[in-house]
């Protein structure tokens, strides 16, 4: 093994030969400085860029597919109301009341449109309603409840299960449901006062 | 005759006079042409609402109307037969008529009520039936049906004729014997019991009630049943048979010909049956959330 000149062409046979330090001819700071800062600031902007690990990519995953339910279940609601218009969100006792309604609840309403219309057909529910015969009102209360109870279910095990493709089949098919049996109440309290 | 005699007579007289007043019983009959495949449209908002076809070009009315009918309409016109049961325009209380209508057989029939009960028989036209807490029963003869209820029973009986048949209800019960053709049917909370003879098409929905099915399905039918808590229980036969698939959150799946139920999830709920009978030529697909499903292969 051959060991390499020194800057005079001597040959180092020890470290303890070396140098402690060696002064540059100039002051190499600022410039070292300088590309420390463009780099930096190249690190930030491509951060946004690198990959992932895989516990975020995952995280992010969950984030898209849950926003995608979300989406596909605003669009076949909104399908829904386009097939049966005027009907809305309805609360099972009858009484007009946003309180109860949910986060995703919020989600599906989100239609500037559809709100209106929801809110101009919860204030009327009430006296749809009280057109009723009375058994009839007693039982459309009780399937009012019975798709309350529906949404509240499907949406609790989405809450945990949120890409499950049959929760959200069966969570759109309540709010059309729900939007047709408010229809037929608004229709039927009608028909009552015009026959 | 004394006028102790005259007075009394006359008392039993307005007495008897408000007594049918009181109760205000009455009765009413018309009858007006028609043409053989007209239209009728019928309403009356309480009591009951019966309708037959018969032979004969015209349409005959016959009606007992309670106390608070004001007058029943009948006018025909241009193919088209409206009978009406008026109300008083200032009235606190539903009148109830009993009618009985008697229509050319091959007419459509359009029928409108709130409680009153709707009976159709011997009607070969299309039907379209309404009720808000009325019932509704009527004979399939091969032409559409749509009936619908708010919390009435629903009850149609055929003889297997192919048509279209669409029942909706909120809370109303829906029974079918003997259809035919295709059938689709929602509810909220009622159940529905339906035996079909030859199914081209069958559509359910429900959110709590429970559905049962008999049906013979024809050549490449297709069976389409959902429910969130309700059960399902479909026995059905498939002349080239059918590929199956049932799928349940949280319910139990059960069949009769030995296929095991799969996991949909290592970690999380949900069952799937997915196989094929005979063939293969039709379609059954069932799904619930928490409603139990039996799938049958043998009426």
């Amino acid at each position: 093994m051959t060991q390499p000149p020194d800057a005079e062409g001597r040959k180092v046979s020890s470290l303890r030969e070396l140098p402690q330090a060696i002064e540059p001819a100039r002051d190499l700071w600022p410039h070292i400085e300088a590309r420390l800062s463009q780099i930096r600031a190249g690190a930030t902007a491509a951060n946004a860029r690198a990959p992932l690990p895989a516990s975020q990519r995952a995280a992010r995953r969950g984030w898209l597919a849950a926003a995608a339910m979300v989406a596909c279940v605003a669009v076949g609601v909104w399908i829904g109301r386009s097939l049966l218009p005027g009907a809305v969100y309805g609360s099972a006792d009858g009484a007009a009341s946003t309180t109860g309604a949910s986060a995703l609840d919020a989600v599906y309403v989100s239609d500037p449109r559809y709100a209106r219309q929801r809110a101009a057909l919860l204030r009327s529910l009430p006296a749809h309603l009280a057109a009723l015969p009375p058994p009839a009102r007693a039982k459309v209360t009780a399937s009012l409840a019975a798709l309350r109870k529906a949404k509240y279910d499907l949406e609790s095990e989405l809450g945990k299960d949120p890409g499950n493709a049959l929760l959200q089949e069966l969570l759109v098919n309540t709010y059309q449901d729900e939007m047709r049996v408010l229809t037929d109440v608004r229709d039927a309290s009608d028909a009552g006062r015009g026959i | 005759m004394g006028m102790a005699r005259r007075v009394s007579v006359a008392l039993w007289l307005l007495g008897a006079s408000a007594a049918v007043y009181a109760t205000g019983d009455r009765t009413f009959e018309r009858q007006v042409p028609a043409q053989p495949r007209g239209v009728v449209d019928i309403s009356n908002v309480a009591g009951s609402i019966e309708v037959s076809g018969w032979d004969r070009q015209e349409v005959s009315v016959r009606g007992e109307l309670g106390a608070g009918i004001e007058r029943v309409d009948v006018t025909s016109e241009g193919g088209r037969t409206t009978i009406k049961v008026v109300l008083p325009q200032i009235s606190g209380r539903h009148g109830e008529a009993d009618l009985h209508v008697q229509i050319p057989k091959d007419s459509e029939l359009d029928v409108s009520a709130v409680s009153a009960d709707i009976r159709v028989s011997g009607v070969l036209g299309v039907q379209r039936l309404n009720a808000v807490s009325g019932d509704v029963t009527s004979e399939l003869a091969g032409s559409d049906v749509d009936a619908k209820t708010v919390s009435g029973a629903v009850r149609l009986k055929g003889h297997g004729q192919g048509a279209r048949l669409h029942v909706s209800s909120v809370s109303g019960d829906v029974h079918l014997e003997h259809g035919g053709g295709d059938f689709e049917a929602s509810t909220v909370s009622g159940t529905l019991v339906v035996s079909l003879d030859s199914a081209r098409s069958i559509r359910a929905r429900s959110t709590s009630g429970d559905q049962r099915f008999e049906a013979k399905l024809a050549r490449g039918a297709m069976v389409d049943a959902t429910s969130v808590s309700g059960e399902l229980n479909v026995r059905a036969s498939a002349e080239g048979g059918y590929a199956y698939e049932v799928s349940t959150f949280s319910g139990d799946i059960r069949d009769c010909f030995d296929a095991k139920p799969e996991r949909t999830d290592k970690y999380a709920p949900g069952r799937i049956l997915q196989g094929t009978r005979g063939e293969g030529a039709g379609h059954v697909r069932l799904k619930t959330m928490s409603g139990d499903v039996q799938l049958c292969d043998r009426n």
